[in-house]
């Protein structure tokens, strides 16, 4: 009996995983571009080369494989399918919205389509699709071929929970400024706050990303949960010694731009808003954004 | 003793000077004249040779690169200038680069190879590779390096040039890429390289403008410019070639469609680990052959 509850407990154990790995059937042919018939994939020890040594944005996004695909026609373009899987469906949010710029293209659960590439998300998966080269032909086709992928992922999954945290529209939101982050690189890269990692950024930690404008210049807020208030306060505390330094016992300073930074933290979280022209901007979104914090909604 | 940490705020700080503009805002040219050292970079064109279908004419390339390298040199004809640059007692490892959407052309790869050949050296003591340099004991024991790559953009540099190329002889090459890269310098300055390279070469043949994203390449966004960029100094070649590509998506897109990231990496090397001249008005370029579009 033990050693069939053992059993038991396996297959729940296993079941997932296998469900998760199980590689979707993608489309062989769209538009008369054709797979051709060549297996290529990579984990995490063949990515860096298959990346050119930019493997780190998704190996901080919880990389698990990359299928690639070559679609050929004659006399045209081939198109490329990369489809990744990543950790969680928050994951692949995050791979999608790190480098999000052009517009909405209408497939899996997130997509754009600009400079002949297409870019979308669909549960634990991310996928790119491009050509190389241009042409509305090809262009139709790779929207085609995108399409396919996304209804072979079998299921969505959710976007991460402090997406709907942050302020939206109503702030004034800058379109596609949203940016879901798990490591300092990353967000240095978006905004860079300092050279070392003084917010404590790892992958038990997600943060967000988002630009507001006032005055014609540049707001930005940052959120930050952690797995726990302890780790929350550790990581406050030393944000306010290498960035606030001189806010003393208080929770903001005005920088050397004339602009305000203003940063709070509420039991597992931390708010921080970058380069405000008033206070008050600044308090109105970190306010704004700590009612909807998980737990206070 | 605690590091000190550089923050945002630094660059506020210095928003008056020049250096946070570079750092942020990927002015990486500055205008600002200085009596500090100088460095001559070559930029060499030819307008036949990029064929059809992208094919690279190999006797033209050679023929660019010997022109170049001469130039750089000041010296009377090619061979004297290779003769200067390696010993026939040199290990010599041609630091390549073989990402596989746009590789260093075979045609300018047996181009040094035959050069290296022609100034004394042995077959057996002249190493070509890329990922492979910390496994190939030519290039552990090489005493000096020819470093050549395509010009691209980069989605963790900025762009991708000689400086970055080094990345491959280091082993934890993600160690590297912090803040636009701004490390790959500090790479420069271990034993397995300091002090060893002799050339640089830049491959403008068909280099990459623009790019989004990782592994990001089309076709359009690549252009059939024709040069090589040579010099001595890795910094100064790079400079050259981030102001190309900054200037062709200005000529392409009409503004400077900004870049995954700013290439603070050339800069860097310059100010932090002092490896050359970042400062274009204190780098010589001197241009020869096809000059139509040449943009710089």
């Amino acid at each position: 009996m033990k050693l069939f509850s053992a059993c038991l407990l396996m297959m729940v154990w296993i079941c997932p995983i296998a469900a998760a790995a199980a590689e979707p059937l993608l489309p062989s042919e769209t538009n008369g571009w054709r797979w051709d018939n060549q297996k290529e994939r990579h984990d995490s020890r063949t990515l860096y080369g298959y990346m050119d040594g930019a493997a780190e944005l998704y190996l901080a996004y919880g990389f698990q494989d990359l299928t690639v695909r070559l679609y050929v026609k004659p006399g045209l373009p081939p198109i490329t399918v990369e489809l990744y899987r990543m950790a969680s469906s928050a994951d692949a949010y995050g791979v999608f919205t790190f480098e999000r710029q052009d517009e909405p293209a209408g497939i899996g659960q997130g997509s754009e389509f600009g400079g002949g590439m297409l870019r979308f998300w669909k549960g634990a998966y991310f996928a790119s699709v491009y050509a190389e080269g241009e042409g509305a032909e090809v262009e139709s086709a790779v929207i085609g071929i995108g399409r396919g992928v996304a209804a072979a992922i079998p299921a969505t999954g959710p976007e991460p929970e402090l997406i709907g945290v942050v302020p939206g529209k109503e702030f004034g939101r800058v379109d596609r400024s949203v940016r879901f982050l798990r490591s300092h690189v990353l967000l240095n890269q978006r905004f860079f706050i300092a050279h070392r990692n003084i917010l404590n950024l790892d992958r038990t930690t997600e943060a967000v990303l988002a630009e507001y404008p006032r005055d014609r210049q540049k707001v930005h807020l940052l959120l930050v949960r952690y797995p726990a208030p302890k780790a929350a306060g550790d990581a406050y505390r030393g944000f306010m010694k290498a960035y606030l330094p001189d806010a003393g016992e208080g929770d903001r300073a005005k920088t050397n731009d004339g602009r305000w930074t203003v940063a709070r933290r509420q039991a597992e979280f931390i708010l921080i808003v970058f380069g405000a022209p008033a206070e008050s901007d600044a308090e109105g979104l970190i306010k704004a954004a700590e009612q909807k914090l998980p737990g206070r909604r | 003793m605690e590091e000190a940490i550089i923050t945002r705020r630094d660059f506020l700080r210095a928003a008056a000077g020049t250096a946070a503009a570079a750092t942020l805002g990927g002015a990486l040219l500055t205008a600002e004249a200085r009596s500090e050292a100088t460095a001559k970079v070559v930029l060499i064109r030819h307008a036949e040779v990029v064929g059809s279908g992208g094919r690279i004419e190999g006797r033209i390339v050679q023929s660019m690169l010997d022109e170049a390298v001469r130039t750089l040199l000041g010296a009377g004809d090619p061979l004297e200038a290779w003769r200067s640059l390696v010993k026939s007692s040199d290990v010599v490892g041609i630091k390549s680069n073989a990402w596989y959407k746009l590789p260093t052309p075979g045609e300018l790869e047996a181009a040094i190879k035959r050069r290296v050949l022609e100034a004394g050296v042995a077959e057996r003591n002249i190493g070509l590779d890329d990922r492979g340099v910390l496994d190939n004991l030519l290039f552990l024991n090489a005493t000096a390096l020819i470093n050549v790559r395509p010009l691209r953009t980069h989605h963790w540099a900025g762009v991708g040039t000689c400086l970055k190329n080094y990345i491959m002889f280091v082993p934890d090459p993600q160690a590297y890429h912090t803040d636009g890269c701004s490390p790959l310098g500090k790479i420069w300055t271990y034993p397995i390289v300091k002090g060893k390279t002799r050339l640089n070469i830049l491959s403008a043949l068909t280099p990459q403008f623009y790019g989004r994203g990782a592994n990001f390449f089309d076709r359009r966004y690549v252009w059939p410019y024709g040069g090589l960029i040579v010099g001595t100094d890795p910094v100064a070649v790079d400079t050259i070639g981030a102001h190309l590509l900054q200037a062709k998506r200005i000529a392409f897109f009409g503004e400077d469609r900004a870049l995954d990231v700013p290439p603070i990496h050339i800069v860097v090397a310059d100010k932090t680990y002092h490896l050359g001249v970042s400062d274009l008005s204190r780098i010589r370029l001197i241009k020869s052959g096809w000059m139509e579009g040449a943009l710089v």
